[in-house]
């Protein structure tokens, strides 16, 4: 890639926050200009991408990447480096998306327009900085760096409970972050690579022993897990969501988790193959417990966004699954299902957060019959609910029939644990929809309007995403694995 | 002319694209077409051109018999490599051959007539749109189902079908039972998929791993296609625990979609639903989608004998199993619905047996018998407004046409000849027993499946009885009845026609060729034949549902009204019946409570368990966090642009700056 897109794209980002953030009540269309721009920025780069595949992992010159010497010592060399292949490319397309529908969804938003879209551009800078950068010390600040929009997204948007959220929510995460931290360096001058830089480290981590690679497999899958996030770290996750606004949640369920994920397959599996293969029966392991866990104690959440974030952790669950298998399949999986888990669990806190201004609790015990007072947003409910269960010619099917089949073809019948976990899964939505969807109107005050426009649209970006790769899903698989990792 | 008809192979896409498309017109303007119906005509239009359609392509598929596929597009495609060594890409597109045109033909005709009916049977219903748009969807996704190449895209639509019969079920979803029924159908179907799905994996894997090169699911996607037979009939006597439990898989997957025991508990209760949607969901198409599979998976995979053993045990017991219910119940739908579970357990029977397509050749009379008996039993609940068996009575004098078409249906489900039933349940009767001898394990089974037959004569004239005959109607509360308008008679003449005819169809050479196995083999017991044995057999079984209906008669006759003694073993028998051997009950328990309760404990743990262990070390943090914020004072959101602008500036230093002064100090 002769022209250097990334950087202009990083660079747009940062230019179209700091506007945002100055602009007041016009930040709404700063915001929405800065994401299209991302957009097609995000179209130039899948265009030069299949123009040229690559980078490819480890095997590139880094003179080919968007690479600068950044601070060079004798025994470290730290480089301004970024480059995308087909796996962070699914993800900065997820950005994408979410970017503008949230940005579309919270339009109206009044308290404090100007911080508020500034902090959701800055949340997607940071994303797309972590989905990019290709070494150690670049990576961490964009890590660390998405972190902060959120505290403050939660801490000051959010509902009753903020700050506790919020707070809780910073130390979880940055716990982990100094983990994933202490890790990062000891691949870097362990394994003797004297530098940042993720091919030169790529290539000399096999210089570390195999009980090395084991240990910092495992911090890595601790740091990056709790991001995931993995039982039993997972409980900063439902207060996050519970106090966070939609907004914040749209992009904590649809980014953040995926950040844990990106790191996870980019940071450790590919980096540290010999020690992800010793430590691959704790990943089972742990994947089988999320998977489980998050999907059972959904069924008995009474709060619809409670129940939505407990079903995050059962499907981050499955993408840890298909990370486990450790094949091809599995990987394309688990970025399929990343990505169809973004835009998903989107919806889901989108219709939440509706549900909750419309009728002003979100407790489903409480309420019934929407979908004859607001048809719409009830279909909505339906489209993001079936989706997440994985019907067919929705995104999530595909994505699941290619993780369970990848687990099937390496573990034989232990793939029944995960398929019968579905049954739950299908339960806990179909029940939720049963009683607050179904039956006789209940729990409706006076005045209830049906979906706003905005929100309308919000949602709809995210359905049209939903449906198209459901039908389509060699759309996403070919992006995905164009580039060689693994032999893709 | 077959060269004309055989071009429409090429075409055949079009016939769930049109109700595709009536879906999305009605979908996104449904509630602007008042003078439509709101979309019912669009609907009925796309039917009905999509029923021309498939009738075309079968009078092709008469004429010269063969495989035709179309429309390929490339779903999912990983190509092999080390980590992965089963590469696979997965076409989709339309697969004409006999069966498919068959099945289409069944698909159209029904769904065209439930729709045509429904114009006037839900009139004054509330949701038009949405029910026209779920019926036409509910309608391309059985087509594509039917006319799927391989096993992935059938699952693919079987899942689509599912949640159309999930949301029609639901229709009337402020009725909680209604909403109620709608999860049940839907949770107890996914059992069955679940292990359907592994049922596929571990295919995948067999013919993956052990196909000879170029024969992968992979290159060719085309698992159903008559090409792969020769290799795959090749792994057919292999009895291999693998391949055993992938056929039980399929079974465990038909069971569920068919309402074979024991995930039977949601058919009857499906019933919430309107009458056009039982008629032509749950009695005539997606119910019979798990014999189809059943037969596919029997023709093109191959069943092991464990496999064909449990099939037959399945069937058969159902037969009986449903049909002691449907003895018992009060509501005329109900009893229609057991009906149904019986015979689709006679077509499992037949499949299990050894006689895919005796199976298929029941499956493809009893849509328009019991099609016919579900529309009639909506035009009495159209005219009375009553489920009820027992405030019914002598309403042959006031709906004529739906007396004789109910009657008409009756006599082809209690298999008297000439009626449709009569010649595919005798076919499937004589057809097993013509194995006995080699497989005695099947006897018991198939004298279930004659009891049954006994039963269904007299279940299905008790409502007959109770309904039509007697001179009064017993609930004087409900209004006089008479016909529904023309739309809904039109159809209940034509599906008469159909269960009388329908099964004499077969005994033209031309029609039979729908039935032909692949390669143009005749397939056994089609057409039937009529040796001395199956002369006895056929007398017998005509005998059994005959006294059936004589039962009836005698207990349920001239509005005579046949109460069992009070505390005999035999009331306390109907209780269990009634109650349906209590395995609603029994699933309930176990859904609703047990696993909630798992589900309430668990949530326990996370709260206070897992959570409150790291509580601890948090509060700590945030004490100290709140203590520094105390020190401060200002708006939390200005913060925040600080930091971010304090973010962005540590970022320009760091890259213009921090370099220029590291190499200075450093290379000093």
């Amino acid at each position: 890639m002769a022209f250097p897109i990334i950087s202009v794209t990083l660079a747009s980002l940062a230019v179209g926050t700091v506007v945002t953030f100055a602009s007041g009540r016009y930040a709404r269309w700063a915001a929405l200009v800065t994401t299209l721009v991302f957009l097609l920025e995000i179209g130039v780069m899948m265009m030069l991408f299949f123009a040229a595949p690559g980078p490819l992992i480890g095997a590139v010159p880094t003179g080919d990447a968007e690479s600068y010497a950044w601070i060079s010592l004798s025994w470290l060399h730290i480089n301004y480096s970024v480059a995308v292949d087909g796996l962070s490319l699914a993800l900065i397309l997820l950005t994408g998306i979410l970017q503008l529908a949230t940005v579309v969804y919270s339009w109206t938003e009044s308290k404090r327009p100007g911080p508020w879209f500034g902090l959701l551009l800055l949340t997607g800078l940071g994303s797309v900085g972590v989905f990019v950068s290709m070494d150690i010390l670049l990576f961490f600040l964009f890590w660390e760096a998405v972190l902060v929009p959120m505290f403050f997204i939660i801490g000051y948007w959010g509902g009753p409970r903020r700050r506790y959220a919020a707070i809780k929510f910073f130390i979880y995460t940055h716990v982990a972050s100094v983990v994933v931290l202490v890790g990062l360096l000891v691949m870097a001058f362990y394994s003797g690579a004297g530098s940042f830089d993720y091919a030169a480290i790529y290539a000399a981590a096999p210089n570390l022993s195999v009980v090395q690679q084991s240990l910092v497999f495992v911090a890595l899958l601790f740091g990056f897990g709790v991001k995931f996030p993995i039982v039993p770290f997972h409980t900063w996750l439902p207060d996050a969501h519970v106090e966070a606004p939609t907004g914040g949640s749209v992009l904590l369920a649809g980014l953040l988790l995926k950040l844990g994920g990106y790191g996870l397959i980019r940071w450790a599996v590919l980096v540290l193959p010999s020690g992800f293969l010793h430590m691959d029966p704790l990943v089972y392991f742990i994947a089988f417990v999320s998977i489980a866990w998050g999907s059972v104690v959904a069924l008995s959440q009474r709060d619809l966004k409670r129940m939505v974030a407990y079903s995050s952790i059962n499907h981050m669950g499955i993408v840890l699954l298909a990370i486990a298998v450790d094949s091809s399949l599995g990987l394309m999986a688990a970025v399929f299902l990343m990505f169809a888990h973004g835009v998903v669990s989107g919806l889901l806190f989108m219709v939440s957060g509706s549900v909750h201004h419309t009728y002003g609790t979100r407790d489903i015990a409480s309420l019934g019959g929407l979908a004859a007072v607001t048809p719409v947003l009830a279909t909505m409910i339906m489209i993001g609910s079936l989706a997440s269960l994985g019907l067919p010619a929705l995104i999530g099917f595909p994505a699941e029939f290619s993780a369970f089949l990848a687990t099937w073809v390496a573990i034989g019948y232990w793939v029944l644990i995960p398929l019968g976990i579905l049954v739950v899964t299908a339960a806990f939505y179909l029940w939720m929809m049963q009683r607050m969807l179904f039956g006789p109107t209940k729990g409706i005050p006076l005045k209830v309007h049906d979906l706003p426009l905005a929100e309308r649209i919000g949602m709809g970006i995210l359905v049209a995403a939903i449906v198209l790769f459901g039908i389509l899903p060699a759309l996403l698989v070919n992006l995905i694995t164009q580039s060689p990792i693994r032999g893709f | 002319m077959s060269g004309i008809l055989a071009s429409l192979f090429g075409w055949a896409f079009l016939v769930p694209l049109l109700p595709a498309l009536a879906f999305i017109v009605i979908g996104l303007f449904g509630d602007r077409l008042r003078r439509l119906e709101h979309g019912g005509w669009i609907a009925v239009g796309a039917a009905f051109v999509s029923m021309v359609l498939a009738v075309l392509i079968a009078l092709g598929e008469m004429a010269s018999p063969d495989t035709y596929t179309s429309l390929s597009y490339t779903w999912l495609s990983l190509p092999a490599n080390p980590t992965f060594p089963y590469g696979f890409s997965l076409v989709i597109g339309t697969l004409v051959d006999p069966l498919s045109s068959l099945m289409l033909i069944v698909v159209t005709v029904v769904g065209f007539l439930v729709l045509l009916y429904s114009i006037g049977y839900m009139h004054h219903e509330h949701g038009l749109s949405r029910y026209y748009a779920e019926l036409s969807l509910f309608l391309t996704a059985m087509i594509g189902l039917v006319l799927s190449n391989n096993l992935l895209e059938f699952f693919l639509f079987w899942e689509l079908v599912g949640v159309c019969s999930y949301f029609l079920i639901g229709f009337f979803y402020e009725k909680p039972s209604a909403a109620s029924a709608a999860k049940e159908a839907f949770l107890i179907t996914r059992i069955g998929d679940i292990l359907f799905l592994l049922g596929i994996f571990i295919f995948f894997y067999v013919y993956a791993s052990d196909g000879p090169a170029g024969l992968h699911w992979a290159s060719s996607g085309f698992l159903f296609a008559y090409g792969n037979l020769p290799f795959l009939a090749g792994s057919l006597g292999a009895n291999t625990p693998l391949l055993t439990i992938a056929g039980l898989c399929i079974l465990a997957g038909a069971a569920g979609k068919s309402a074979q025991f024991p995930l039977h508990v949601w058919l009857p209760d499906a019933m919430e639903g309107p009458t056009t949607v039982s008629a032509l969901i749950h009695a005539a198409t997606m119910v019979a989608a798990g014999v189809y599979l059943l037969a596919m998976t029997s023709i093109f995979l191959g069943f092991t004998p464990t496999d064909q053993f449990a099939i037959v045990a399945i069937g058969g017991f159902t037969t009986l199993f449903a049909a002691t219910m449907a003895v018992v119940n009060t509501d005329i739908k109900r009893v229609i619905a057991y009906s149904t579970i019986s015979q689709l357990g006679y077509m499992v029977l037949a499949v299990g047996a050894g006689f895919a397509m005796v199976g298929l050749y029941h499956l493809f009379t009893h849509a328009f018998f019991k099609a016919l008996l579900f529309l009639a039993a909506g035009s009495v609940i159209h005219a009375i407004g009553t489920q009820d068996l027992f405030k019914m009575g002598g309403l042959k004098r006031h709906l004529r046409v739906t007396g004789a078409a109910f009657a008409i249906g009756g006599l082809a489900l209690a298999g008297i000849p000439p009626f449709a039933g009569f010649w595919s349940k005798d076919d499937i009767l004589s057809s097993v027993y013509s194995v006995t001898g080699s497989h005695p394990e099947y006897w018991p089974f198939l004298l279930m499946a004659m009891a049954a037959v006994f039963l269904t004569g007299y279940y299905i004239f008790r409502v007959w009885f109770l309904t039509f005959s007697g001179d009064r109607i017993r609930d004087p509360t409900l209004p006089t009845p008479h016909e529904g308008p023309w739309v809904m008679q039109v159809p209940l003449i034509v599906l008469s026609g159909f269960a009388v005819g329908a099964g004499l169809l077969i005994f033209i050479p031309g029609f039979a060729n729908l039935f032909l196995l692949p390669g143009g083999v005749t397939a056994l017991g089609i057409p039937p034949t009529y040796g001395t044995t199956d002369i006895l057999l056929s007398v017998l079984g005509v005998g059994l549902g005959g006294a059936g209906i004589l039962t009836a008669w005698l207990l349920w006759g001239n509005g005579r009204v046949f109460q069992l003694p009070e505390g005999s073993v035999w009331s306390s028998a109907r209780k269990v019946l009634v109650n349906r051997y209590y395995f609603k009950v029994a699933y309930d328990a176990v859904g609703a409570k047990a696993v909630y309760s798992v589900a309430r404990a668990a949530d326990f743990v996370d709260q206070f368990v897992m959570d409150g262990t790291v509580r601890g070390i948090e509060q700590l943090f945030s004490r100290i966090s709140e203590r520094m914020r105390r020190i401060q004072s200002g708006v939390v959101s200005d913060y925040a642009a600080y930091v971010v602008g304090g973010l962005l500036a540590v970022f320009v230093l760091l890259l213009l700056v921090g370099p220029y002064l590291v190499n200075r100090v450093g290379g000093g």
